[in-house]
């Protein structure tokens, strides 16, 4: 019996949409949110392609109703719309109707409003209230705040597989029965720590990137939230809550290659796999449809790939990579790559990888590059974070 | 039913001295921390081209591991690794602030920044052993016995692993302390807090 955690509701903001119904139709009408910088100055603007939302924050605070003299990062902005719509989605009257947990990720944090206001707070005091708002925590506080949620509140900050960690995190702590609801996901906005950290090293694409395909040229920072509602059995069946579908499995592994980089064969990505599919207990021939990590970088595409062929053999389900519709949103990449999967097993659906063209010879993965009507019962979710973070999680039907 | 636990083995390298199981076998008189590091480098004969580009604390961490380990298999074993210090990765972030601070050799390093996390030596640790392991690094006002014996004990009694690397490695300034040990089920010392406490303050 493959049951596990039941999801019952989601919300998320991002470059294709501003609500769970928006990211839905983009990703079936074939629209990408991929596009020309903004809301951002920088140097690099005719050199990178985003996946930004094209609000801005003003526009964001309104949506929440915020005071004038707030000091919200765009983190938080977006990390609240999407926590809210989750909560509200799960139609949850009284968040202290059971032990309710936030775990939130994020590896920007309030980057956005140190870069700006960090100088001028020694003259300008009414700006010291931004840079309050820099550490990875302060926008769960608002976000945990806002949705009045007191019993257990965490961050987790582990680069590109942030949020998958938070995911399993929530599950882990309602299996072992320490919480009976847990808000689940991560937020992170776009910043000039990350657009010139990743430009630094070399892995931004100057055009619209290609996952999986052998001439990709690098990633698309994207930014966006999404957070999922985890609830246990006992709430599922005291208030008859409609389950879209179920966290399965989860893992996580490490590489022992390098602090930074995946390995070449994906030891720890094919580890990670491997352990979600056991504590799904599942056979990996029962897996229906792969939400890869897929950034269209050199290092991530070859690694995976090698990782899928090692657990999959050459029985690899329909796979592709959805960052080419949203740029790579990192900390935030597995809790939108959640609400996709479930998109997924709901309408039978596996979303295209755009922009791909050549296969990589030595693994010669061929992802889905059309929108794909089949049925789904089991889809697994990669996210990989420097230093060889792997994380895997796996989705089951409702 | 509960596994009988034991300290396997165990050793200290502080005061330019490094003891293995209460015995004495390498001392030195250099005056600098990175020079005596050197000298237990050529002591224990190793011959591993990534340490050279270690920070302190990482290859404090990762001698007291080669001296514990050297005689286990580890590829066989999967080896859960639990260390704890006082300083974090102080002595780094000093070292990369400093190179921010610079105006006229402004150059802030990626490899120096990569070091600016404690936990950056256990990935040392794991990349030179290739363990895959459950690993967690911790920071306290001192070696606290308590809560290590605690943490050791779990991933032992829950079959998380088959032994357990575990201990204090702490750099900052010019003083430095590492008490490292494994933990599993050979051994004869008893692995309880009050023997990990007498270990450490011998």
């Amino acid at each position: 019996m493959v049951k596990g955690i039941a999801i019952t509701g989601m919300g998320i903001i991002s470059s294709i949409g501003n609500t769970v119904e928006e990211n839905y139709k983009s990703l079936t009408n074939i629209t990408p949110g991929i596009s020309e910088i903004e809301n951002i100055k920088t140097n690099h603007k005719s050199h990178i392609k985003v996946g930004e939302v094209k609000m801005s924050n003003h526009n964001l605070a309104v949506c929440l109703k915020l005071p004038k003299n707030h000091n919200y990062s765009r983190t938080a902005l977006f990390g609240e719309i999407a926590a809210k719509q989750a909560v509200k989605n799960a139609k949850i009257k009284d968040i202290n109707s059971c032990r309710t947990g936030l775990i939130s990720a994020t590896s920007v944090g309030g980057m956005d409003l140190t870069e700006k206001y960090f100088y001028s707070q020694f003259q300008e005091t009414k700006n010291r209230r931004f840079i309050t708002s820099h550490s990875a925590g302060d926008s769960s506080t608002k976000i945990a705040n806002s949705l009045g949620i007191t019993d257990f509140v965490s961050t987790i900050s582990t680069a590109c597989s942030s949020a998958a960690n938070a995911i399993m995190l929530g599950a882990r702590m309602i299996k072992a029965g320490k919480l009976d609801r847990v808000i689940v996901g991560g937020s992170d906005c776009m910043s000039k720590f990350t657009i010139n950290g990743f430009k630094t090293l070399m892995i931004l694409s100057e055009t619209n990137c290609r996952p999986f395909d052998a001439n990709r040229t690098g990633l698309n920072l994207g930014e966006a939230a999404a957070f999922l509602v985890l609830e246990s059995d006992e709430c599922v069946k005291k208030e008859n809550k409609k389950v879209l579908a179920y966290v399965s499995g989860y893992a996580n592994a490490n590489d022992a290659f390098h602090q930074t980089a995946s390995s070449k064969n994906g030891e720890g990505a094919t580890l990670a796999m491997k352990k979600a599919l056991k504590v799904a207990n599942l056979s990996f021939k029962e897996i229906d449809y792969i939400n890869a990590h897929g950034t269209a970088t050199e290092n991530n595409d070859a690694s995976e790939s090698a990782a899928i062929c090692s657990v999959f053999g050459k029985n690899i389900p329909s796979i592709s990579s959805t960052k080419a519709f949203t740029g790579h949103t990192l900390a935030a990449a597995a809790a939108i790559e959640a609400v996709y999967s479930v998109l997924a097993l709901q309408n039978n659906m596996v979303f295209p990888n755009l922009n791909f063209e050549t296969p990589i010879a030595e693994t010669n993965i061929i992802p889905e590059t059309k929108l794909v009507q089949k049925e789904l019962n089991h889809v697994l979710s990669n996210s990989f974070g420097f230093g060889g973070n792997c994380s895997t999680l796996i989705f089951s039907k409702a | 039913m509960l596994k009988k636990t034991h300290i396997q083995k165990y050793c200290s390298i502080k005061n330019n001295e490094i003891s293995v199981n209460g015995d004495l076998v390498f001392s030195a008189d250099t005056l600098e921390v990175k020079d005596f590091f050197k000298d237990v480098y050529q002591f224990l004969e190793i011959k591993y081209s990534k340490y050279f580009k270690m920070d302190l604390l990482s290859k404090l961490a990762f001698l007291s591991a080669e001296i514990i380990l050297n005689e286990v298999n580890t590829k066989e074993k999967n080896t859960a690794i639990i260390l704890s210090n006082n300083a974090s990765s102080l002595e780094t972030d000093r070292k990369y602030q400093n190179s921010i601070n610079d105006k006229d050799n402004y150059f802030p390093s990626p490899a120096v920044f990569v070091y600016t996390l404690p936990n950056i030596g256990i990935g040392e640790i794991s990349i030179r052993h290739q363990l895959k392991s459950e690993n967690g690094f911790f920071v306290f006002e001192k070696y606290n016995a308590n809560f290590h014996y605690n943490y050791e004990k779990s991933l032992l009694q829950n079959n998380k692993c088959e032994s357990v690397l575990a201990g204090w490695v702490n750099i900052d300034k010019n003083s430095y302390e590492a008490f490292l040990y494994l933990v599993s089920e050979k051994g004869i010392i008893e692995h309880t807090e009050q023997n990990l406490k007498q270990l450490y303050n011998t």
